[in-house]
Protein backbone atom coordinates (compact mmCIF):
# COMPACT_ATOMS: atom_id res chain seq x y z
CA UNK A 1 0.00 0.00 0.00
CA UNK A 2 1.89 2.62 1.14
CA UNK A 3 5.93 3.00 1.02
CA UNK A 4 9.07 1.72 2.75
CA UNK A 5 9.22 0.99 6.37
CA UNK A 6 12.25 2.39 7.83
CA UNK A 7 13.44 1.02 11.12
CA UNK A 8 16.28 2.21 13.02
CA UNK A 9 15.96 0.27 16.35
CA UNK A 10 14.71 -3.10 17.67
CA UNK A 11 11.36 -3.17 18.35
CA UNK A 12 10.34 0.26 16.50
CA UNK A 13 6.46 -0.56 15.83
CA UNK A 14 5.30 -0.47 19.93
CA UNK A 15 3.48 1.76 20.95
CA UNK A 16 2.63 3.34 17.29
CA UNK A 17 -0.48 2.04 16.18
CA UNK A 18 -0.60 0.45 12.54
CA UNK A 19 -1.41 3.32 10.60
CA UNK A 20 -3.49 0.92 8.24
CA UNK A 21 -6.06 0.07 11.14
CA UNK A 22 -7.64 3.87 10.42
CA UNK A 23 -8.33 3.32 6.79
CA UNK A 24 -12.18 2.25 7.83
CA UNK A 25 -12.50 6.11 9.70
CA UNK A 26 -10.86 8.12 6.72
CA UNK A 27 -14.35 7.87 4.82
CA UNK A 28 -16.01 5.95 1.57
CA UNK A 29 -14.07 7.79 -0.73
CA UNK A 30 -10.72 7.11 0.92
CA UNK A 31 -8.52 5.51 -2.30
CA UNK A 32 -6.49 2.67 -1.92
CA UNK A 33 -3.63 4.44 -2.59
CA UNK A 34 -3.50 6.69 0.50
CA UNK A 35 -0.74 7.14 2.39
CA UNK A 36 -0.14 6.42 6.04
CA UNK A 37 3.20 8.05 7.25
CA UNK A 38 4.09 8.20 10.44
CA UNK A 39 7.53 9.59 12.41
CA UNK A 40 8.13 8.47 16.12
CA UNK A 41 10.90 9.58 18.17
CA UNK A 42 11.76 9.29 21.81
CA UNK A 43 14.55 10.93 23.42
CA UNK A 44 16.25 10.22 26.63
CA UNK A 45 19.26 11.48 28.38
CA UNK A 46 22.78 9.85 27.75
CA UNK A 47 25.75 10.65 29.93
CA UNK A 48 24.24 13.97 30.61
CA UNK A 49 23.20 14.61 27.09
CA UNK A 50 19.66 14.47 25.03
CA UNK A 51 20.33 11.65 22.56
CA UNK A 52 17.67 9.92 20.24
CA UNK A 53 16.73 6.23 22.28
CA UNK A 54 14.49 5.57 19.37
CA UNK A 55 12.94 6.49 15.74
CA UNK A 56 10.88 5.04 13.65
CA UNK A 57 9.46 6.50 10.27
CA UNK A 58 7.01 5.75 7.15
CA UNK A 59 6.66 7.26 4.14
CA UNK A 60 5.72 9.96 3.35
CA UNK A 61 7.02 11.08 7.00
CA UNK A 62 11.04 10.96 7.13
CA UNK A 63 12.93 13.11 10.09
CA UNK A 64 16.28 14.89 9.06
CA UNK A 65 18.42 15.66 12.03
CA UNK A 66 20.43 18.70 11.31
CA UNK A 67 23.31 20.53 12.74
CA UNK A 68 22.01 23.08 15.26
CA UNK A 69 24.31 25.59 17.10
CA UNK A 70 25.33 24.20 20.74
CA UNK A 71 22.43 25.79 22.82
CA UNK A 72 19.89 25.22 20.74
CA UNK A 73 17.84 21.42 22.03
CA UNK A 74 18.14 18.38 20.01
CA UNK A 75 16.05 19.39 17.30
CA UNK A 76 14.22 16.73 14.76
CA UNK A 77 13.25 18.13 11.24
CA UNK A 78 9.98 16.16 9.79
CA UNK A 79 9.64 15.52 5.71
CA UNK A 80 6.55 15.14 4.24
CA UNK A 81 8.28 13.62 0.82
CA UNK A 82 4.66 13.25 -1.06
CA UNK A 83 4.50 16.86 -0.88
CA UNK A 84 1.46 17.45 0.91
CA UNK A 85 -1.91 15.51 1.58
CA UNK A 86 -4.76 14.05 0.09
CA UNK A 87 -8.02 13.25 1.36
CA UNK A 88 -7.83 9.83 2.89
CA UNK A 89 -3.89 10.60 3.85
CA UNK A 90 -2.68 10.15 7.40
CA UNK A 91 0.34 11.38 9.37
CA UNK A 92 1.11 10.14 12.82
CA UNK A 93 3.90 11.69 14.52
CA UNK A 94 5.11 10.93 17.88
CA UNK A 95 7.55 12.51 20.23
CA UNK A 96 8.61 11.59 23.47
CA UNK A 97 10.95 14.02 25.07
CA UNK A 98 12.71 11.67 28.00
CA UNK A 99 13.42 13.09 31.49
CA UNK A 100 15.37 16.26 31.33
CA UNK A 101 15.97 16.56 27.94
CA UNK A 102 15.48 19.40 25.58
CA UNK A 103 14.13 18.62 22.22
CA UNK A 104 12.59 20.70 18.72
CA UNK A 105 11.01 19.28 16.27
CA UNK A 106 9.79 21.42 13.47
CA UNK A 107 9.06 20.91 10.01
CA UNK A 108 11.05 21.47 6.50
CA UNK A 109 8.36 23.12 5.22
CA UNK A 110 4.53 24.24 5.35
CA UNK A 111 2.21 21.12 5.10
CA UNK A 112 0.05 21.44 2.22
CA UNK A 113 -3.04 20.04 2.71
CA UNK A 114 -4.71 19.11 -1.12
CA UNK A 115 -8.26 19.35 -2.48
CA UNK A 116 -10.52 16.45 -1.23
CA UNK A 117 -12.52 14.48 -3.33
CA UNK A 118 -14.91 13.65 -0.21
CA UNK A 119 -12.54 12.08 2.56
CA UNK A 120 -10.89 13.85 5.17
CA UNK A 121 -7.27 13.82 5.78
CA UNK A 122 -5.90 12.90 9.48
CA UNK A 123 -3.12 14.40 11.01
CA UNK A 124 -2.09 13.12 14.90
CA UNK A 125 0.32 14.33 17.02
CA UNK A 126 1.42 12.74 20.35
CA UNK A 127 3.25 15.38 22.68
CA UNK A 128 5.35 13.43 25.54
CA UNK A 129 6.92 15.64 28.11
CA UNK A 130 8.55 13.70 31.03
CA UNK A 131 9.68 15.39 34.66
CA UNK A 132 12.86 18.28 33.87
CA UNK A 133 11.77 18.52 29.96
CA UNK A 134 11.49 20.63 27.45
CA UNK A 135 9.82 20.44 24.24
CA UNK A 136 9.30 22.53 21.57
CA UNK A 137 6.68 21.28 18.79
CA UNK A 138 6.88 24.43 16.27
CA UNK A 139 6.17 23.04 12.48
CA UNK A 140 5.77 25.66 10.33
CA UNK A 141 2.43 26.49 8.88
CA UNK A 142 -0.40 24.21 7.33
CA UNK A 143 -1.94 25.62 4.29
CA UNK A 144 -5.50 24.34 3.65
CA UNK A 145 -6.13 24.81 -0.11
CA UNK A 146 -9.73 25.06 -1.36
CA UNK A 147 -12.05 21.88 -0.91
CA UNK A 148 -9.14 20.44 1.52
CA UNK A 149 -10.38 18.21 4.32
CA UNK A 150 -8.61 18.21 7.33
CA UNK A 151 -9.05 16.92 10.88
CA UNK A 152 -6.06 16.97 13.05
CA UNK A 153 -5.52 15.72 16.55
CA UNK A 154 -2.63 17.16 18.79
CA UNK A 155 -2.43 15.38 22.35
CA UNK A 156 -0.39 16.72 25.24
CA UNK A 157 0.71 14.16 28.02
CA UNK A 158 3.02 16.69 30.22
CA UNK A 159 4.61 15.29 32.94
CA UNK A 160 4.36 17.89 36.58
CA UNK A 161 7.62 19.67 36.20
CA UNK A 162 8.21 19.19 32.00
CA UNK A 163 7.55 21.99 29.94
CA UNK A 164 6.19 22.42 26.39
CA UNK A 165 6.35 25.30 24.10
CA UNK A 166 3.90 24.17 21.12
CA UNK A 167 1.94 25.58 18.35
CA UNK A 168 0.50 25.56 15.03
CA UNK A 169 -0.13 28.30 12.41
CA UNK A 170 -2.83 27.24 9.81
CA UNK A 171 -3.68 29.37 6.52
CA UNK A 172 -6.91 29.33 4.35
CA UNK A 173 -5.83 29.15 1.08
CA UNK A 174 -3.21 29.61 -1.04
CA UNK A 175 -3.85 33.05 -0.48
CA UNK A 176 -0.41 34.38 -2.16
CA UNK A 177 -2.41 33.28 -5.21
CA UNK A 178 -5.98 34.63 -4.00
CA UNK A 179 -7.09 31.74 -3.31
CA UNK A 180 -9.37 31.28 -0.51
CA UNK A 181 -10.18 28.24 1.78
CA UNK A 182 -13.59 28.60 1.04
CA UNK A 183 -14.94 24.79 0.92
CA UNK A 184 -13.72 21.82 2.83
CA UNK A 185 -13.54 20.82 6.44
CA UNK A 186 -11.53 21.54 9.25
CA UNK A 187 -12.05 20.40 12.54
CA UNK A 188 -8.98 21.01 15.06
CA UNK A 189 -8.46 19.60 18.22
CA UNK A 190 -6.20 19.94 21.45
CA UNK A 191 -5.94 17.64 24.28
CA UNK A 192 -3.46 18.89 27.41
CA UNK A 193 -2.60 16.66 30.28
CA UNK A 194 -1.21 17.68 33.06
CA UNK A 195 0.09 14.35 35.68
CA UNK A 196 -2.56 12.33 33.59
CA UNK A 197 -5.26 14.82 34.44
CA UNK A 198 -7.13 16.43 31.22
CA UNK A 199 -6.32 20.26 31.66
CA UNK A 200 -7.27 22.10 28.92
CA UNK A 201 -8.76 21.03 24.99
CA UNK A 202 -9.42 23.20 22.02
CA UNK A 203 -11.81 22.39 18.82
CA UNK A 204 -11.59 24.46 16.07
CA UNK A 205 -14.79 23.35 13.43
CA UNK A 206 -15.23 24.87 10.13
CA UNK A 207 -17.50 23.35 7.67
CA UNK A 208 -20.00 24.04 5.46
CA UNK A 209 -20.54 27.31 4.88
CA UNK A 210 -16.80 28.47 5.24
CA UNK A 211 -16.80 31.73 4.06
CA UNK A 212 -19.51 32.81 6.01
CA UNK A 213 -17.66 31.76 9.57
CA UNK A 214 -13.98 32.84 8.19
CA UNK A 215 -15.66 36.65 7.38
CA UNK A 216 -17.73 37.19 10.31
CA UNK A 217 -17.39 39.54 12.50
CA UNK A 218 -17.47 36.99 15.26
CA UNK A 219 -15.99 34.06 13.73
CA UNK A 220 -12.30 35.05 11.64
CA UNK A 221 -13.09 38.62 10.80
CA UNK A 222 -11.72 37.98 7.00
CA UNK A 223 -8.37 36.63 8.60
CA UNK A 224 -6.73 34.36 6.28
CA UNK A 225 -4.21 32.44 8.99
CA UNK A 226 -4.05 32.04 12.29
CA UNK A 227 -1.92 30.79 14.98
CA UNK A 228 -2.15 29.13 18.47
CA UNK A 229 0.63 28.83 20.55
CA UNK A 230 0.48 27.15 23.68
CA UNK A 231 3.05 27.13 27.04
CA UNK A 232 2.64 24.66 29.50
CA UNK A 233 4.90 24.12 32.30
CA UNK A 234 5.04 24.63 36.11
CA UNK A 235 5.69 28.18 34.99
CA UNK A 236 3.03 29.10 32.86
CA UNK A 237 0.70 31.20 35.03
CA UNK A 238 3.80 33.55 35.65
CA UNK A 239 4.50 34.25 32.25
CA UNK A 240 1.42 35.76 31.09
CA UNK A 241 2.12 38.96 31.91
CA UNK A 242 5.43 38.42 29.65
CA UNK A 243 3.16 37.02 27.50
CA UNK A 244 0.84 39.90 26.74
CA UNK A 245 3.56 42.16 26.56
CA UNK A 246 5.69 40.76 23.70
CA UNK A 247 2.17 40.94 21.82
CA UNK A 248 1.71 43.52 19.75
CA UNK A 249 -0.73 46.09 20.60
CA UNK A 250 -3.03 46.73 17.74
CA UNK A 251 -4.01 46.26 14.20
CA UNK A 252 -2.94 44.71 11.05
CA UNK A 253 -2.24 41.59 13.92
CA UNK A 254 -4.95 40.75 16.18
CA UNK A 255 -3.48 38.58 19.04
CA UNK A 256 -3.99 37.95 22.39
CA UNK A 257 -3.32 36.05 25.44
CA UNK A 258 -4.89 33.97 28.45
CA UNK A 259 -4.42 31.68 31.11
CA UNK A 260 -7.19 28.88 31.23
CA UNK A 261 -6.39 26.20 33.61
CA UNK A 262 -2.63 26.77 33.72
CA UNK A 263 -2.41 26.62 30.51
CA UNK A 264 -0.91 29.96 28.76
CA UNK A 265 -2.77 30.17 25.72
CA UNK A 266 -2.13 32.65 23.01
CA UNK A 267 -3.83 33.49 19.76
CA UNK A 268 -3.09 35.20 16.67
CA UNK A 269 -5.16 36.39 13.84
CA UNK A 270 -4.26 38.21 10.33
CA UNK A 271 -5.52 39.14 6.76
CA UNK A 272 -2.04 38.81 5.52
CA UNK A 273 -0.20 35.28 6.11
CA UNK A 274 3.27 36.50 5.83
CA UNK A 275 2.75 39.01 8.25
CA UNK A 276 0.84 36.25 10.85
CA UNK A 277 4.10 34.15 10.10
CA UNK A 278 6.44 36.93 11.45
CA UNK A 279 4.34 38.06 14.53
CA UNK A 280 4.28 34.68 15.60
CA UNK A 281 7.68 34.01 15.12
CA UNK A 282 8.94 36.98 16.63
CA UNK A 283 6.71 36.07 19.87
CA UNK A 284 7.93 32.36 19.89
CA UNK A 285 11.67 33.29 19.56
CA UNK A 286 11.90 35.74 21.78
CA UNK A 287 9.38 34.24 24.52
CA UNK A 288 11.27 30.63 24.64
CA UNK A 289 14.61 33.13 24.78
CA UNK A 290 12.99 34.73 28.02
CA UNK A 291 11.17 31.40 29.81
CA UNK A 292 14.11 28.51 28.92
CA UNK A 293 17.61 31.07 27.89
CA UNK A 294 17.19 29.27 24.69
CA UNK A 295 18.59 31.46 21.74
CA UNK A 296 16.88 34.33 20.54
CA UNK A 297 16.63 32.71 17.35
CA UNK A 298 14.40 30.19 15.22
CA UNK A 299 15.42 27.16 13.12
CA UNK A 300 17.46 27.88 9.94
CA UNK A 301 14.58 26.47 8.28
CA UNK A 302 11.93 29.21 9.37
CA UNK A 303 14.31 32.13 8.00
CA UNK A 304 13.27 32.49 4.44
CA UNK B 1 -40.60 19.96 17.67
CA UNK B 2 -44.51 20.51 18.41
CA UNK B 3 -44.90 21.04 22.52
CA UNK B 4 -48.06 22.33 23.71
CA UNK B 5 -49.01 21.91 27.25
CA UNK B 6 -52.37 20.36 26.60
CA UNK B 7 -54.75 22.23 28.62
CA UNK B 8 -58.43 20.50 29.25
CA UNK B 9 -60.96 22.50 29.43
CA UNK B 10 -64.86 21.24 30.80
CA UNK B 11 -68.13 22.89 31.65
CA UNK B 12 -69.42 22.87 35.39
CA UNK B 13 -72.53 24.26 36.09
CA UNK B 14 -72.98 26.41 32.82
CA UNK B 15 -69.64 27.62 33.72
CA UNK B 16 -66.17 27.56 32.06
CA UNK B 17 -63.36 26.28 34.62
CA UNK B 18 -60.01 25.14 33.14
CA UNK B 19 -58.51 21.99 34.27
CA UNK B 20 -54.51 22.58 34.72
CA UNK B 21 -53.49 18.78 35.26
CA UNK B 22 -49.91 19.08 35.51
CA UNK B 23 -48.69 17.05 32.82
CA UNK B 24 -45.46 16.05 33.08
CA UNK B 25 -45.39 18.29 30.03
CA UNK B 26 -46.62 21.22 32.27
CA UNK B 27 -44.25 20.66 34.88
CA UNK B 28 -41.20 20.46 32.50
CA UNK B 29 -42.54 23.83 31.18
CA UNK B 30 -42.92 25.42 34.40
CA UNK B 31 -39.21 24.23 35.29
CA UNK B 32 -37.60 25.48 32.00
CA UNK B 33 -39.10 29.06 32.95
CA UNK B 34 -38.09 28.96 36.19
CA UNK B 35 -34.15 27.98 35.75
CA UNK B 36 -33.93 30.30 32.76
CA UNK B 37 -35.67 33.14 34.74
CA UNK B 38 -33.37 36.37 35.64
CA UNK B 39 -34.53 35.94 38.98
CA UNK B 40 -32.77 32.48 38.92
CA UNK B 41 -30.02 32.72 41.13
CA UNK B 42 -27.15 31.84 38.53
CA UNK B 43 -25.80 35.45 38.49
CA UNK B 44 -26.18 35.43 34.19
CA UNK B 45 -26.53 39.22 33.73
CA UNK B 46 -22.85 39.39 35.33
CA UNK B 47 -21.16 37.80 32.02
CA UNK B 48 -20.92 39.10 28.75
CA UNK B 49 -19.37 36.65 27.02
CA UNK B 50 -16.73 39.19 25.51
CA UNK B 51 -19.05 41.67 24.11
CA UNK B 52 -18.09 44.10 26.07
CA UNK B 53 -14.54 44.54 24.89
CA UNK B 54 -16.70 43.80 21.41
CA UNK B 55 -18.48 47.36 21.89
CA UNK B 56 -15.29 48.98 23.65
CA UNK B 57 -13.60 48.26 20.41
CA UNK B 58 -16.67 49.45 17.99
CA UNK B 59 -17.07 45.51 16.74
CA UNK B 60 -20.63 46.00 18.84
CA UNK B 61 -22.34 48.99 18.09
CA UNK B 62 -25.96 48.64 16.73
CA UNK B 63 -28.88 46.57 16.63
CA UNK B 64 -27.96 44.70 14.18
CA UNK B 65 -24.50 43.74 14.85
CA UNK B 66 -25.42 43.22 18.03
CA UNK B 67 -27.72 40.53 16.54
CA UNK B 68 -25.13 39.52 14.13
CA UNK B 69 -22.42 38.47 17.01
CA UNK B 70 -24.78 37.40 19.20
CA UNK B 71 -26.59 34.89 16.56
CA UNK B 72 -22.50 33.61 15.44
CA UNK B 73 -21.58 32.74 19.04
CA UNK B 74 -25.07 31.09 19.09
CA UNK B 75 -24.36 29.33 16.23
CA UNK B 76 -20.39 28.76 15.57
CA UNK B 77 -19.43 29.35 19.02
CA UNK B 78 -19.96 28.43 22.82
CA UNK B 79 -23.64 27.90 22.11
CA UNK B 80 -22.68 24.98 19.22
CA UNK B 81 -20.06 23.42 21.88
CA UNK B 82 -22.52 24.05 24.87
CA UNK B 83 -25.57 22.33 22.74
CA UNK B 84 -22.95 19.54 22.59
CA UNK B 85 -21.92 19.02 26.26
CA UNK B 86 -25.71 19.41 27.04
CA UNK B 87 -26.97 16.55 24.78
CA UNK B 88 -23.67 14.45 25.74
CA UNK B 89 -24.51 15.01 29.56
CA UNK B 90 -28.55 14.36 28.74
CA UNK B 91 -28.03 11.26 27.01
CA UNK B 92 -25.29 10.15 29.43
CA UNK B 93 -27.86 10.45 32.72
CA UNK B 94 -30.68 9.04 30.29
CA UNK B 95 -29.19 5.97 30.09
CA UNK B 96 -26.98 5.65 33.21
CA UNK B 97 -23.80 5.70 31.24
CA UNK B 98 -21.35 6.78 34.21
CA UNK B 99 -18.07 6.80 32.15
CA UNK B 100 -19.65 9.18 29.68
CA UNK B 101 -20.93 11.68 31.80
CA UNK B 102 -17.36 11.86 33.76
CA UNK B 103 -15.87 12.18 30.01
CA UNK B 104 -18.42 15.12 29.60
CA UNK B 105 -17.88 16.38 32.61
CA UNK B 106 -13.98 17.29 31.97
CA UNK B 107 -14.39 18.12 28.62
CA UNK B 108 -16.68 20.66 29.47
CA UNK B 109 -14.36 22.04 32.05
CA UNK B 110 -11.43 21.66 29.64
CA UNK B 111 -13.07 22.86 26.38
CA UNK B 112 -13.04 26.95 27.12
CA UNK B 113 -11.10 29.44 25.03
CA UNK B 114 -10.20 32.25 27.75
CA UNK B 115 -9.64 32.30 31.33
CA UNK B 116 -12.91 34.57 31.97
CA UNK B 117 -15.12 32.17 29.76
CA UNK B 118 -14.28 29.38 31.95
CA UNK B 119 -15.13 31.39 34.79
CA UNK B 120 -18.27 32.14 33.35
CA UNK B 121 -19.31 28.48 32.36
CA UNK B 122 -17.93 26.90 35.98
CA UNK B 123 -19.33 29.41 38.11
CA UNK B 124 -23.08 29.33 36.36
CA UNK B 125 -22.76 25.85 36.66
CA UNK B 126 -21.87 25.46 40.30
CA UNK B 127 -24.56 28.13 41.15
CA UNK B 128 -27.17 26.69 39.04
CA UNK B 129 -26.55 22.89 41.15
CA UNK B 130 -26.95 24.89 43.98
CA UNK B 131 -30.20 26.34 43.47
CA UNK B 132 -31.63 23.61 42.08
CA UNK B 133 -30.25 21.10 44.45
CA UNK B 134 -32.11 24.06 47.62
CA UNK B 135 -35.52 24.52 45.60
CA UNK B 136 -35.84 21.37 43.22
CA UNK B 137 -34.08 18.26 45.16
CA UNK B 138 -34.13 15.20 43.15
CA UNK B 139 -32.19 11.81 44.55
CA UNK B 140 -29.78 11.41 41.46
CA UNK B 141 -28.85 14.91 41.11
CA UNK B 142 -28.41 15.10 44.35
CA UNK B 143 -25.74 12.30 44.59
CA UNK B 144 -23.89 14.32 41.62
CA UNK B 145 -23.84 16.73 43.34
CA UNK B 146 -21.96 15.03 46.24
CA UNK B 147 -19.02 13.33 44.05
CA UNK B 148 -18.60 16.41 42.12
CA UNK B 149 -18.01 18.54 45.37
CA UNK B 150 -15.57 15.78 46.69
CA UNK B 151 -13.88 16.35 43.62
CA UNK B 152 -13.63 19.70 43.58
CA UNK B 153 -15.22 19.83 40.06
CA UNK B 154 -17.67 22.98 38.79
CA UNK B 155 -19.20 21.76 36.09
CA UNK B 156 -19.94 23.62 33.20
CA UNK B 157 -23.34 25.55 33.32
CA UNK B 158 -24.41 22.99 30.08
CA UNK B 159 -23.78 20.03 31.59
CA UNK B 160 -25.41 21.33 35.23
CA UNK B 161 -28.42 22.23 33.04
CA UNK B 162 -28.88 18.73 31.23
CA UNK B 163 -28.16 16.38 34.43
CA UNK B 164 -30.98 18.59 36.34
CA UNK B 165 -33.12 18.56 32.90
CA UNK B 166 -32.80 14.68 32.33
CA UNK B 167 -35.69 13.32 34.32
CA UNK B 168 -38.26 15.01 33.54
CA UNK B 169 -38.03 17.58 30.39
CA UNK B 170 -37.44 16.64 26.96
CA UNK B 171 -34.11 17.06 25.60
CA UNK B 172 -35.23 19.61 22.71
CA UNK B 173 -37.16 22.21 24.40
CA UNK B 174 -34.34 21.72 27.33
CA UNK B 175 -31.59 22.86 24.48
CA UNK B 176 -34.21 25.31 23.24
CA UNK B 177 -34.61 27.29 26.29
CA UNK B 178 -30.90 26.78 27.48
CA UNK B 179 -29.38 28.74 24.20
CA UNK B 180 -32.48 31.43 24.21
CA UNK B 181 -31.33 32.23 27.68
CA UNK B 182 -27.65 32.45 26.78
CA UNK B 183 -28.88 34.36 23.79
CA UNK B 184 -30.94 37.00 25.56
CA UNK B 185 -28.73 37.33 28.41
CA UNK B 186 -26.11 38.54 25.82
CA UNK B 187 -28.48 40.73 24.06
CA UNK B 188 -29.27 41.98 27.35
CA UNK B 189 -25.53 42.45 27.93
CA UNK B 190 -25.37 44.45 24.76
CA UNK B 191 -28.66 46.29 25.23
CA UNK B 192 -26.56 47.84 28.48
CA UNK B 193 -23.50 48.72 26.80
CA UNK B 194 -24.08 50.01 23.62
CA UNK B 195 -26.25 51.46 25.31
CA UNK B 196 -29.41 50.15 23.39
CA UNK B 197 -33.49 50.60 24.00
CA UNK B 198 -35.44 47.56 25.55
CA UNK B 199 -37.76 47.23 22.62
CA UNK B 200 -34.39 47.17 19.98
CA UNK B 201 -33.18 44.53 22.70
CA UNK B 202 -36.58 42.59 22.14
CA UNK B 203 -36.23 42.64 18.43
CA UNK B 204 -33.16 41.45 18.62
CA UNK B 205 -33.84 38.17 20.62
CA UNK B 206 -37.25 37.24 18.27
CA UNK B 207 -35.03 37.47 15.36
CA UNK B 208 -32.40 35.16 17.10
CA UNK B 209 -35.52 32.65 17.13
CA UNK B 210 -35.37 30.60 13.79
CA UNK B 211 -31.06 30.95 14.50
CA UNK B 212 -31.64 28.92 18.05
CA UNK B 213 -34.23 26.67 16.89
CA UNK B 214 -31.57 26.00 13.82
CA UNK B 215 -29.08 25.40 16.39
CA UNK B 216 -30.82 22.73 18.23
CA UNK B 217 -32.03 20.63 15.55
CA UNK B 218 -28.48 21.11 13.95
CA UNK B 219 -27.10 19.86 17.32
CA UNK B 220 -29.23 16.79 17.55
CA UNK B 221 -28.15 15.09 14.28
CA UNK B 222 -24.16 16.17 14.86
CA UNK B 223 -21.78 13.48 14.79
CA UNK B 224 -19.06 13.34 18.09
CA UNK B 225 -16.43 13.99 15.92
CA UNK B 226 -18.02 17.81 14.63
CA UNK B 227 -17.31 19.24 17.93
CA UNK B 228 -16.13 22.53 17.95
CA UNK B 229 -16.43 26.09 17.44
CA UNK B 230 -15.35 28.92 14.59
CA UNK B 231 -15.96 32.22 17.04
CA UNK B 232 -12.05 33.31 16.89
CA UNK B 233 -12.60 36.95 17.13
CA UNK B 234 -15.34 36.17 20.11
CA UNK B 235 -12.46 34.14 21.96
CA UNK B 236 -10.02 37.02 21.35
CA UNK B 237 -12.31 40.34 22.65
CA UNK B 238 -12.73 37.55 25.85
CA UNK B 239 -8.93 37.21 25.95
CA UNK B 240 -8.69 41.38 25.79
CA UNK B 241 -11.56 42.24 28.11
CA UNK B 242 -8.94 40.68 30.36
CA UNK B 243 -7.01 43.72 30.46
CA UNK B 244 -9.72 46.12 29.42
CA UNK B 245 -9.39 49.08 32.12
CA UNK B 246 -12.80 49.67 32.65
CA UNK B 247 -15.50 47.23 33.06
CA UNK B 248 -19.08 46.38 34.41
CA UNK B 249 -18.61 42.20 33.75
CA UNK B 250 -16.79 39.63 34.94
CA UNK B 251 -16.44 38.03 31.00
Amino acid sequence: MSGVDVALTAAPATGLQDPGNDVGQTGPMAASHSVHGAARLVYRLRDGRTALADLYQRDPQRVLFPRVPQAEPETAVLVTTSGGLVGGDNLQVSVTAGADTQVLVTTQAAEKIYRSSGADCRIETDLCVANGAWLEWLPQETILFDGARLRRQTRVDLRTGGRLLAGEMTVFGRTASGERFSHGLLNDRWTVRVGGQRRWMDAVHLADALSEALNAAAGFDGAVACATLIYVAPDSAQRLELARALLPESAPIVSAATLVNGVLLLRWLARDALQLRRAYSDFRRTFRHRVAGLPDALPRLWSI
Amino acid sequence: MSWKPRWRVRSVAGSSLVELPMTEEAQGLYRLMTWFSPAFPVGAYTYSHGIEFAVETGRVRDRDSLCDWVGFIVQQGAGRIDADLFLRTYRAVRDGDVDALVDTVEVGSCLRGSAETALESSAQGAAFLRAVASSWPHPGLTAWQTALAADDVEPAYAVAVAAAAHHDIAAGPALTALLQAFAANLISAGVRLIPLGQTDGQRATAALAPLVQASVAAALLRPAADLGSASAMVDWTSMRHETQYTRLFRS
